[in-house]
């Protein structure tokens, strides 16, 4: 599919050296990704949609039709002259516009009339005043947070996963000059709240907070200052008699704007027949050349023909499959649906996640039978962009809310993906709690090794929440899901934990893979419980308290780095060693420190004291190679180091509160050293040997 | 705590197919020396430290009939007895402890050598009390980060005695992997430093020689990794991980790539875009063979483990699995066949080592991930009952095809219609992981049983060339009438032979 799209691209090329013609053609990426080929009835039907054809002749082969923006405070928003520009002949506006040319033989004296109509529209807006703006923080997120889904990365951008291969221009929706059409309030604005405009979702809310908004604003126009209330807003346009209003209003009602665009006070025309005609003869929207009066698209002759197969066949009433709405708006940049669509070889290096849960951590989940995962509620949530339904947190990409047609879209994937014979799950209230255990890693399936559950994370990988799946999904499908679930996601890190139907826990349930499947459901319906084996933290289990003898410990730590090396002596005095460097790190007195992150989680966090009383070394003293460390008959350690071409060891002991460093050397003067801060230091020295006592008030 | 049931797999077994141990016709036995159960293990909320032996088995090393075993949790323990059949027989010892998650445990001497994240580390019990009393310096000069993913693995010994250290790359959170070494395997040099010898791999947690002494590591499916892969190990080469390309920016990096490999290629094409960059002598298809290679261990037991001397087996996490590898050398290079071999086990595997009377300790640990294996952790012990398997041993290359060797003569009749073929290669790219990609049948035009009754001549249409070569098999028959173990087997063909 991808390929064709390239070659499409490169066949493009040659002809724009000829004619211009494909240069100014429409670009509609779900048609260009998978119907530019060759004419196709299923390519005319997008673009009949996405041209914007069913506002004036009706029949959207689309279950939500493409309009045009609302033209609503446009003398606040847009730069009269683009407006004028773009007027004129769309393409110089956008590239790729799908607005067609409109006013070929109209004057300009009559377009500025249009012109003064259109910027009398609106109840005017009240920016706020944001300030902070950050380009470059911008550009990460629009980087990561989806937007390059549909527009091209930005040319010099590294994706954190290396070089960004450059998207193929037929894939990416252009944004215009923004400099020339808008201003960075207006633009910051219109990304809070893309809804307010564009009602037809085909540039949905990707519900950035304010500051995100501004950020990615900045990005866009190029704003590399820092305080946004520096800039003016866009050009006042210049006042306007309100008999040329009058003028412009006729000419935009004559020429049924209303038909495509929210326009207060207009209503749209009645709708026109289609002509009939599959000639190009007589004047009609498919014409190559403008006629007066009648809307003109620059079609490249593929996208013509697509559009006579279209018209000329028989034209389903809704799109029953889905793939004319999943293109059209554009859902397979993202997601895969019946293995149509996903990202493309060059937009997936920008989605990221967490690499720890495969791809499933980065790319979107597929859709393929997602009215019959998704319950209803659930579903209606997701397209409304509610906070609880944003499950995959890891996920950097984010999923943008559709909420004006969340009804619409809910009701239309729940009709087609229903499933009439799903083996339904049945609760039996005796085995709920065999679900706790199921759930659990004792001698259950484990599934909280990887799933986080409620506030708890995981005691593996973070993958989502299962916490509140009765909620999500749809019953059946979970059990389907359960029994093989790469059949769904290929690639999946879940493994089959009832593979071909069996069970993996014969003595829970009596290994009935239905009584478990059931079991878990029903105790994550229940919602009474936590699965067994989440460990108990609060008590302190892993703090480690030396007794008799010194505790060693190597690990992570905070205040000491990579390669520490924790002693914890009787009598409340440790020590940490830092063996990247040689040298003693801190001290602190109290309690030792608490393992269980070492011994046991994957994360490997770096640990800390467990004391606020903290003495570390001053700085110098002098590095060395660290060489390891021997224990003696007490446990006390005595670490080795060579250090220019001697060694050096250094033995750590605790005495009635002291704590005392004993320091050999094999030749020349004594070795510079350090002392931890707020000790009271007695110093000793015999031959080779210096002997430092700490001790604190 | 301790499983006192004795299991037997057999090869024949399927998954949760243990059966029990009198079973006359299973030719392995599975005996568990310790096994995490509820809810004695670490993760109940009654343990505390001290209360228990948490077997997170991360490394283990014979020193003559006594086991020593290293765990995540940072410990060396000392099994004592480990070769009885009775668990109360059986003692563990605490050598050594502190360690940063050992995962890898040798001996050199008297001598233990075992890893840490920021080091490899000799052990010495200097006062002959059964306790390492020095914990020394051996090989160190990585970048550790803090990021957990950044695992480092080995030592282990190839048949010159270089020592042989592996360091996962870092993912996530702090990780840095251009830099330090990452995604390089090497040896422990004169002076305690690593000496980077190879790059381009991602989590290469299993290193072992075969019998002729050459050193293999397997890596694991993930980004840039299409598949679980087993190489050869050795100086001068890429195994085609991308994402420590930078650290040829260090002066001391041992060799250059004459090209970065092209990305978003098959496998095929990518290796031909870069001199240094190898393929694997074996790749273990996904699901099919499992999902997370880990320990490498030869098989070199005189007969006494089963009729597969000379081969490897290999760990494997997510199916609680070990699989089988028959290596051949073509063209100089080593390619061949894998095979399914051991399943069923309670916990994921990873590491596999040799007791000195031939049965196989199989350790165990869960922790960070998830397999079929429903325990956290588990040591077992896999012995052979002189009960010869029926099973595809050897899987040979042949200029129009490929030659099987049974271990048993087999039924001729059940020959016809057995065997289907067909193969296959990946996408090269940073994904990750790979759907199989350019897939394609192939006919079978001739099947001949050799003189020895044991061997079958294949004669296949269209080998490819860096492809991997899979053989289905339907019904066949031992002469005495016993059906295969597994059906299938895996062969890489990275060149045909002439």
């Amino acid at each position: 599919m991808f390929s064709s799209a390239k070659k499409k691209f490169l066949s493009a090329l040659v002809l724009s050296a000829a004619t211009c013609l494909a240069e100014a053609a429409p670009h509609v990426v779900g048609y260009e990704r998978f119907h530019s080929e060759t004419p196709t009835a299923e390519g005319g039907a997008i673009l009949f949609s996405e041209l914007g054809c069913a506002g004036c002749h009706g029949g959207s082969a689309t279950v939500v039709r493409r309009k045009g923006p609302r033209l609503i405070d446009l003398s606040q928003r847009i730069e009269r002259d683009w407006l004028v520009d773009f007027l004129k002949n769309p393409e110089s506006g956008r590239k790729g516009s799908t607005m067609p040319q409109l006013f070929h033989g109209v004057s300009d004296e009559e377009l500025d009339a249009v012109v003064a109509y259109l910027g009398s529209i609106g109840k005017g807006i009240k920016y706020p005043a944001d300030r902070h703006a950050n380009a470059e923080r911008g550009s990460a997120l629009y980087h990561e947070k989806g937007c390059i889904a549909c527009h091209a990365p930005t040319p010099d951008f590294r994706s954190p996963q290396g070089p960004g291969e450059a998207l193929v221009p037929e894939l990416a929706i252009a944004h215009p000059e923004f400099r020339k059409k808008t201003s960075l309030e207006a633009l910051n604005h219109f990304l809070t709240s893309p809804g307010s405009y564009r009602p037809d979702g085909r540039m949905p809310h990707i519900q950035l907070d304010r500051q995100e908004a501004l950020d990615i604003a900045a990005h866009l126009i190029d704003y590399q200052g820092s305080d946004p209330r520096e800039l003016s807003g866009v050009t006042p346009w210049p006042k306007s008699s309100p008999e040329l209003i009058e003028a412009g209003k006729v000419i935009v009602t004559k020429f049924n704007c209303a038909s495509c665009h929210d326009l207060p006070g207009l209503t749209p025309g009645a709708l026109m027949p289609l002509s009939g005609s599959s000639g190009d003869a007589g004047g009609h929207c498919l014409s190559s050349e403008p006629v007066a009066g009648i809307p003109h698209y620059d079609l490249t002759d593929t996208q013509r023909d697509s559009l006579k197969l279209f018209l000329s066949g028989e034209r389903p009433e809704k799109d029953p499959d889905g793939k004319l709405t999943l293109a059209a708006m554009n859902c397979y940049a993202c997601h895969d649906r019946d293995g149509i669509g996903g990202p493309t070889t060059e937009t997936n290096a920008f989605f990221i996640g967490d690499e720890s849960i495969g791809d499933s951590g980065r790319i979107p989940p597929p859709l393929t039978g997602i009215g019959h995962k998704l319950q209803a509620d659930w579903m209606k949530s997701v397209f409304a962009g509610e906070e609880e339904s944003r499950v995959r947190p890891y996920m950097k990409t984010q999923m943008p809310a559709y909420a004006a047609h969340a009804e619409v879209f809910t009701k239309w994937f729940q009709e087609m993906d229903a499933v009439s014979d799903a083996k339904e799950i049945v609760i039996r209230p005796d085995d709920i709690e065999s679900g706790r255990k199921l759930l659990g890693i004792h001698g259950g399936t484990n599934c909280i090794t990887c799933h986080n559950w409620g506030g708890q994370k995981s005691l593996g990988i973070p993958a989502l929440d299962i916490s509140n799946l009765d909620s999500r999904l749809q019953p059946g499908w979970f059990r389907e899901y359960l029994l093989n679930p790469a059949s769904y996601r290929p690639g999946t890190l879940m493994p089959p934990l009832w593979p071909g139907g069996q069970s993996m826990v014969p003595d829970v349930l009596e290994g009935d893979t239905e009584r478990q499947i059931a079991a878990i459901w029903g105790f994550i319906k229940d919602g009474q419980g936590v699965p067994e084996g989440f460990p108990d933290r609060s008590g302190g289990q892993f703090e480690l308290v030396p007794e008799d003898r010194p505790v060693i410990q190597r690990t992570f730590f905070e205040k000491t780095g990579t390669k520490a090396i924790l002693v914890g002596f009787p009598g409340e005095i440790h020590l940490a060693y830092d063996g990247s460097r040689g040298r003693p790190s801190l001290v602190w007195r109290g309690r030792f420190f608490d393992a269980y992150d070492t011994w046991f989680t994957r994360a490997a966090p770096f640990e800390n004291p467990l004391s606020d009383e903290l003495y570390l070394f001053a700085e110098g003293g002098g590095d060395g190679r660290f060489l390891g460390y021997r224990i003696d008959e007490k446990g006390n350690p005595t670490f080795i180091k060579v250090e220019g071409d001697r060694e050096i060891t250094e033995n750590y002991r605790v005495e009635e509160g002291t704590l005392i460093r004993t320091i050999r050397w094999e030749e020349g003067a004594p070795p510079a050293v350090v002392h931890p801060t707020g000790a009271e230091v007695k110093s000793e020295t015999s031959g080779k040997t210096l002997t430092l006592t700490y001790s604190w008030k | 705590m301790e499983m006192k049931t004795c299991l037997s797999i057999g090869v024949v077994l399927g998954l949760a197919g243990l059966s029990p141990a009198d079973d006359a016709k299973a030719s392995y036995e599975v005996f568990e020396l310790m096994t995490a159960s509820s809810p004695s293990d670490s993760r109940s909320t009654e343990w505390k430290p001290g209360d228990g032996i948490t077997m997170e088995v991360s490394g283990m090393e014979w020193i003559g009939d006594m086991l020593a075993v290293s765990i995540r949790k940072g410990e060396v323990w000392m099994v004592e007895n480990p070769l009885s059949d009775k668990v109360a027989e059986i003692s563990y010892r605490l050598f050594a402890s502190g360690l940063h998650e050992p995962l890898g445990l040798d001996r050199d001497g008297k001598d233990l050598l075992v890893s840490q994240r920021a080091e490899i580390t000799r052990l010495q019990d200097n006062d002959g009390d059964g306790v390492a009393d020095a914990y020394l310096t051996e090989c160190d000069g990585w970048n550790v980060s803090g990021n957990y993913h950044a695992y480092t693995y080995g030592p282990e010994r190839d048949g010159d005695g270089n020592l042989w250290v592996t360091l996962n790359l870092g993912m996530g959170k702090l990780a840095d992997n251009s830099v330090g070494w990452r995604g390089w395997g090497g040896i422990i040099g004169e002076d305690h430093r690593f000496v980077p010898k190879a790059f381009g791999m991602r989590s290469p947690s299993g290193l072992g020689m075969n019998r002729e002494g050459d050193m293999f590591y397997s890596d694991q499916q993930g980004t840039w990794v299409p598949a679980s892969p087993i190489y050869h190990l050795r100086e001068g080469v890429f195994f085609g991980n991308q994402e420590s390309l930078g650290t040829l920016e260090n002066l001391e990096a041992p060799f250059q790539l004459s090209a970065v490999p092209e990305a978003n290629l098959p496998y095929p094409e990518a290796l031909a875009s870069c001199a240094e960059f190898v393929p694997p002598a074996v790749w273990l298809p996904y699901n099919k063979m499992g999902r997370s290679t880990t320990d490498i261990q030869v098989i070199d037991e005189d007969g006494k483990f089963g009729p597969f001397d000379g081969q490897l087996l290999i760990g494997e996490f997510t199916n609680s699995a070990v699989s089988r590898v028959f290596l051949e050398k073509v063209g100089g290079e080593y390619q061949g066949a894998c095979f399914p071999f051991l399943q069923g086990f309670p916990a994921a595997v990873v590491r596999l080592s040799f007791a000195p009377d031939g049965s196989l300790f199989v350790g165990m640990t869960n922790r960070g991930w998830s397999s079929l294996g429903n325990r956290s952790y588990g040591l077992s012990r896999v012995s052979y009952r002189g009960v010869n398997p029926f099973a595809i041993r050897e899987m040979r290359a042949r200029p129009d095809g490929f030659e099987l060797k049974f271990t048993a003569p087999v039924d001729p009749d059940s020959l016809e219609g057995a065997f289907e073929m067909s193969s296959y290669t990946y996408l090269y790219s940073k994904s990750y992981g790979s759907d199989e990609i350019e897939t394609k049948s192939h006919a079978i035009t001739g099947v001949e049983v050799l003189d020895d009754g044991k061997s079958v001549r294949l004669v296949v249409e269209g080998c490819r060339p860096l492809y991997v070569h899979e053989l289905r098999t339907d019904g066949i028959l031992s002469a005495d009438g016993r059906p295969l173990d597994f059906a299938n087997a895996y062969y890489t063909l990275n060149r045909i032979p002439e």
